[in-house]
């Protein structure tokens, strides 16, 4: 756990009805509609997730995941219902929100093409308000764990699809969130990529947190999860 | 105070940021610097051949011009922000600056400082230049107080580009007639000509901006152009104007990203 939160934070940010001690993740009763009068994309969707637990959310192309991923990343908001991290909503309490949940889109976004890895990955650091004497020691550590030493001088641009997945994925963790939202993560990843990414998750699960992990219905994984629910017609069910 | 460090060292990243994407394009500076030596080119042999009312001499007019030429510089940088974000919001990025602790409010406006700071580096140049090869005439006693009297007004000039930001992030599309805004700043602003040239009604439009009173004030002091008003009332209107239109810009950026969060529309590009 990263330790951003005090038990004054928890008490304050807890809504009463909640459970004595408030989860990793948990989504309340949350809708979303596109477009006003047409079927709701998620209805009425609750999640909660504990601590040390590995959730996987499953579901053909465009039924939702991702609408889901990005409210509980608190990009987007629900029409109806709330996300909350450890009790704190991300409209409420926005900074303190994403100093504990960490999202990794799906496709390629969210790089610079023109600048190198490493500077990606300061840059990450320093907007996530990591400590400033610890900056530079995470950055290496990042480049360490996702090996990524070979490609960190290089620009995003001349690097592949498989190596920039890995860069989204080390940006990810660099923060060292207690809650991490993955929006197909395995996209162009090899199998050394994979194995990397798995290992960055258990040793989250070791530690407290939680995942969130999704990806479209079939995909070939032989990897374990705590719990894996599949979204069809707006709601949440056990696969 | 580790707070705010923190918040600091955020800020140096955007700034670096946006330093080390300018430095990969590597004849941009070249480009923009020579863009300005052509103007002060243009406008030194313009100069010499029309005579302009209230100028005694063709230099004092090529002074007047070329402080103006080094503002409108620091204009087209205030509004490239929305053009900036516009960018991010297609490459993924501000997604990841508003999923960060540091926030998209922070991420915008740090945004705006090294455009800013740059667009201060090619005036400098302009400067320079018009100094060093068209013989301007810089009065050397009062130019070390341009320095404070332009930050004052990049803190006048700054909420443009924040609202275009807002805007950008609303209608997601760039600069939504940002170009007609600077054409008519630098009218009704005075940059290329006094505006006692103007009709009186175009006049009122220039008490009612920030640009007018910064350019006069900086050509005062830059130049020794004399001042419609005194350098208390410019002071004053460009303290105005900061005050005001600071909160207001940032009330509209945060309403922007709340209304793109709510509606979902912030995702979209």
């Amino acid at each position: 756990m990263s330790g951003v939160l005090t038990q004054a934070d928890l008490e304050i940010a807890a809504p009463a009805p909640r459970p004595e001690r408030p989860l990793p993740l948990s989504l309340r009763g949350v809708s979303k509609a596109w477009d006003k009068g047409r079927v709701p994309v998620l209805d009425r969707v609750d999640l909660d997730i504990e601590f040390g637990e590995k959730v996987r959310i499953a579901g053909r192309n465009g039924v939702g995941k991702t609408t889901l991923m990005r409210i509980a990343a608190g990009l987007i908001d629900p029409d109806e219902g709330r996300a909350d991290a450890f009790g704190v909503s991300p409209v409420e309490r926005p900074q303190l929100y994403q100093r504990l949940v960490s999202f990794l889109p799906a496709g390629d976004r969210g790089l610079y093409a023109r600048i190198s890895v490493r500077r990606q990955l300061d840059f990450c650091a320093r907007i996530a308000m990591v400590p400033r004497r610890e900056v530079a020691a995470r950055v290496e550590e990042a480049i360490a764990r996702f090996d990524l030493r070979e490609l960190a001088e290089r620009r995003v641009d001349r690097m592949s699809m498989g190596q920039r997945q890995r860069v989204r994925i080390a940006m990810t963790f660099l923060p060292r969130p207690d809650v991490v939202l993955l929006d197909e993560p395995l996209t162009s990843l090899d199998g050394e990529g994979a194995e990397l990414l798995y290992g960055a998750v258990r040793e989250l699960l070791d530690e407290g947190g939680a995942v969130l992990w999704c990806s479209p219905a079939g995909e070939h994984t032989a990897y374990h999860f705590d719990r894996t629910l599949m979204l069809e017609q707006g709601r949440l069910v056990a696969a | 105070m580790s707070e705010l460090g923190d918040n600091a060292s955020a800020f140096y990243a955007v700034i670096r940021r946006d330093f080390h994407v300018f430095l990969s394009y590597r004849t941009r500076l070249v480009s923009q610097a020579l863009t300005s030596v052509f103007s002060l080119t243009l406008f030194y042999y313009v100069s010499r051949l029309v005579h302009v009312e209230g100028f005694t001499t063709p230099d004092r007019y090529f002074g007047f011009v070329v402080v103006g030429i080094a503002l409108v510089g620091v204009l087209y940088s205030c509004f490239s922000v929305s053009e900036t974000i516009r960018q991010e919001l297609v490459a993924g990025t501000f997604e990841r600056l508003l999923l960060s602790p540091f926030g998209g409010i922070r991420g915008a406006v740090a945004t705006t400082i090294f455009p800013l700071a740059y667009a201060f580096l090619l005036a400098t140049i302009t400067l320079t230049v018009g100094t060093a090869v068209f013989g301007l005439e810089l009065h050397w006693s009062t130019v070390p107080l341009a320095l404070p009297a332009l930050v004052l007004a990049l803190l006048a000039f700054l909420p443009f580009g924040l609202f275009f930001t807002a805007l950008t992030i609303a209608t997601k599309q760039a600069n939504f007639g940002a170009s007609w805004i600077i054409a008519l700043l630098s009218i009704v602003g005075g940059l290329y000509f006094p505006i006692a040239l103007l009709p009186e009604w175009a006049q009122l439009a220039a008490e009612v901006q920030p640009f007018t009173a910064a350019t006069e004030l900086l050509r005062n002091l830059l130049v020794d152009a004399p001042m419609e008003t005194s350098v208390a009332l410019a002071l004053a209107k460009i303290v105005g104007f900061a005050e005001l239109l600071v909160p207001l810009s940032l009330y509209a950026l945060h309403r922007a990203i709340r209304l793109g969060q709510r509606r979902g529309t912030i995702i979209e590009y």
